[in-house]
């Protein structure tokens, strides 16, 4: 009898922006239903040994609470972080986190802020916001079925990443890492990151899956990823239809500005929306 | 005072353009002749405030300013005031404006003695500046619409330097039980204190959808000894350094009989009946009523004033539609869903529900917080109730209920609004009342079937700046 599918929730406290927490109960309901013993663990400050889990998940936050927790992560969970890669845990890394897991990040001051190094990628603060439904066609690698991913994107942030590095996807609608490559997040080995946020699994049941397996891979210590029991996907699936219909009717519509007429954004920042880059 | 021409020019230039809005079936015209009147006299809105020799109050925060607004106005007018409310929730300057307007004669002089304006957030600071109100309430400060919004953090900073720009004689009252709230103004001369000090409807812990979990001053987690909803309750930061103010006036017990209905014990010895239900009511009726009194009114009268308010638009709202008792319940975010739904779980004993999630820019576009309600309460429920899903994101709320572990046979998809209010007029016990949750755009859909099928009136069908 193997141990139940341990699942790590960093910072789940500060780092629970955009129903992030919904990504957590996707995985645990899917490993449920096919009657995988699975349980998560909340990660909070300190010292971690992070290669026990077999998925690691980090959600994004506000920015008081994310220099906060940034500030741990580096101090505490580097060594960790790159141990748990190397041993084959799967890693989903949104917004912040994704951006944390590269070689540093440069704010709209100019001060420059050190990762964790652990991918060869590199973030900026943009001079706007990217707000709105995004479409992705999932990188080949992942095999995908269907290739598309539906998600949100809030974010102020670019990112590119390095000669190596392969885009979780490909940009059909949104803004994406920047706006230039037409890539969006980043898939290397069992690590995803993304500025895909909060409902991102739960409408791309395909992609919690390639997580769950990864992760049972890891628990087992297989080197094989082993594919999992079909599910009735109907309702997930009907909503992924939904999301791509609706963020497709958007694609190479005019900008709009979100509180129209001059209206004080809270933190000052332009709000448009949708942005796309490839009309 | 000599004539001021361009105000006039402004006031007739709004006036026409409500006109012209309603002719052309624009809507009600709840913001056009603001706008029109702002652009030819961009200090309009001060100028006609100040004819109002009664001043204003503005009623702001994320959730509940449309009913305590309301509550506060009814009060005021059951006093023998005449009341200026931006009733329509058209709460931008510009729906400020063009509710000003419409109280104006044509020279520019105010019809009514006071305004009582519900304001935005992110709009109070310039308020403020123009109006110079009497009263500020500040109602909570709780995670909405991000994607509109900004964090929340920021909000609060945003509020806070509108309060410090308050005139000395202003009276803040706020609602010290949110931490957010009280970090924006425990240091403020005009602060009146309210909160609740009644154990008749506790939360075990901090829900999911609490923000405010750490000490504003030092970051520390903050140690809560009641939670009432949200992150609002009574706490202290165990380092010592932030803690719940005492407030001047507390609810002291919590009567809920029914699902419309508080009957709230109040620390000055007051009792206050209210048609309205649920928890999150009894704050806004505590803030209305503190709000009351500091202009003046002796206990009694502000008490039985707020007894005579009736929801409307929405807010618990009660139409007869296709055969059917529905009451509507306006959420906008996860902290107002999770208090919703509560309040119609635990007082309503409700079985049939519709919600409605809609993703226009009013509502948010970004739909994930429907991962930070409490839908769980759905599946736990002895009821068992049956859901229609019903707006633009019916699918993502369906996929929602799913995860929450509400069987999938209680759940109906129907994106089309008559015909999901028909579905639930037919789902469960008939003559039980059902239960209508919408987001904000999604209510004005469904409420436009209830106007065509005569159910509810337009809601500019109801008169503004005038008492009833």
């Amino acid at each position: 009898m193997s141990r139940p599918l341990r699942i790590g929730h960093l910072y789940p406290d500060a780092m629970n922006i955009y129903g992030d927490v919904g990504n957590v109960r996707t995985l645990v309901q899917r490993a449920r239903w096919r009657g995988i013993d699975v349980e998560v663990l909340a990660i909070g400050p300190g010292p971690a040994e992070l290669a026990e889990y077999d998925l690691l998940f980090m959600g994004g936050g506000q920015d008081r609470d994310q220099s906060r927790i940034f500030g741990d992560f580096t101090e505490h969970k580097g060594s960790a972080m790159e141990h748990a890669l190397e041993d084959g845990v799967a890693v989903l890394a949104v917004c912040g986190g994704y951006q944390l897991l590269g070689e540093s990040y440069v704010d709209a001051d100019g001060h420059e802020l050190t990762g964790l190094g652990l991918l060869d990628l590199r973030s900026s603060a943009g001079h706007d916001r990217w707000i709105g439904n995004v479409v992705i066609e999932a990188d080949a690698s992942l095999q995908l079925q269907p290739r598309t991913v539906v998600g949100f994107e809030n974010h102020g942030g670019r990112t590119r990443l390095g000669a190596g590095l392969h885009p979780l996807g490909r940009v059909v609608v949104g803004g994406g890492n920047n706006g230039e490559d037409g890539g969006e997040g980043v898939v290397r080995g069992r690590l995803i990151g993304t500025y895909l946020h909060g409902s991102l699994l739960p409408k791309n049941p395909h992609l919690a899956d390639w997580l769950l397996a990864t992760a049972l891979a890891h628990r087992d210590a297989a080197g094989l990823v082993a594919a999992l029991s079909p599910l009735d996907d109907s309702v997930e699936m009907a909503a992924h239809s939904r999301a791509l219909e609706l963020a497709m009717a958007e694609r190479g519509r005019r900008a709009v500005p979100l509180r129209g007429r001059g209206a004080p954004a809270a933190d000052g920042r332009r709000g448009w929306l949708p942005y796309n880059p490839h009309p | 005072m000599s004539p001021d021409l361009r105000l006039r020019s402004a006031v007739l230039a709004g006036k026409a353009a409500a006109t012209a809005s309603r002719m052309l079936r624009r809507g009600g015209g709840t913001t056009i002749p603001g706008d029109v009147a702002l652009a030819v006299d961009p200090r309009a809105l001060g100028k006609l405030a100040a004819g109002l020799p009664g001043g204003v109050v503005l009623v702001t925060g994320t959730n509940g300013k449309t009913t305590t607004a309301g509550l506060i106005t009814t009060a005021l007018r059951s006093n023998g005031e005449q009341v200026l409310n931006n009733s329509s929730g058209a709460n931008l300057l510009f729906g400020l404006c063009a509710a000003a307007v419409a109280d104006a004669d044509g020279a520019g002089r105010m019809r009514s003695r006071l305004a009582v304006f519900e304001v935005d957030e992110l709009w109070l600071e310039q308020a403020v500046a123009e109006l110079r109100p009497r009263v500020v309430v500040l109602l909570n400060l709780l995670r909405d619409q991000l994607d509109r919004s900004g964090e929340l953090e920021t909000t609060a900073a945003q509020v806070g330097r509108a309060l410090r720009r308050l005139p000395p004689h202003a009276a803040i009252v706020a609602n010290v039980d949110d931490p957010l709230v009280t970090a924006q103004c425990l240091d403020l001369p005009g602060l009146v204190p309210v909160g609740i000090d009644a154990d008749d409807f506790l939360l075990p812990g901090l829900p999911h959808a609490a923000d405010a979990r750490a000490c504003p001053r030092c970051g520390t987690a903050l140690l809560f000894e009641r939670v009432v909803l949200a992150h609002c309750g009574t706490y202290a930061c165990p380092t010592g350094d932030f803690v719940r103010p005492q407030p001047a006036t507390a609810v002291t017990a919590i009567g809920a009989p029914a699902i419309d209905a508080l009957r709230l014990q109040l620390s000055d010895g007051a009792v206050v009946s209210a048609a309205v239900g649920g928890v999150y009511n009894a704050y806004n009726v505590l803030a209305a009523y503190a709000a009351v009194r500091a202009l003046g009114i002796d206990p009694t009268r502000a008490a039985a004033g707020i007894g005579g308010f009736r929801p409307r638009f929405g807010r618990q709202e009660r139409l007869r539609l296709f055969g059917r008792e529905m009451r509507f319940l306006l959420a906008k975010n996860p902290a107002g869903f999770d208090e919703v739904l509560r309040t119609a779980d635990e007082l309503g004993d409700a079985a049939a529900y519709l919600i409605a999630i809609n993703d226009r820019i009013a509502d948010g576009r970004d739909v994930s917080w429907l991962w930070d309600v409490d839908f769980e309460r759905l599946a736990r429920s002895r009821r068992r109730p049956k859901v229609v899903a019903a707006g633009s994101r019916a699918h993502d709320l369906a996929v929602r209920l799913k995860y929450a572990g509400v069987d999938q046979q209680r759940v109906t998809v129907e994106t089309d609004p008559e015909r999901a209010l028909r579905r639930l007029a037919t789902t469960g016990d008939p003559a039980s009342e059902a239960v209508v949750v919408p987001t904000y755009t999604a209510m004005l859909e469904l409420r436009r079937v209830a106007e065509r099928s005569g159910a509810a009136s337009a809601f500019w069908s109801e008169p503004v700046g005038t008492p009833s």
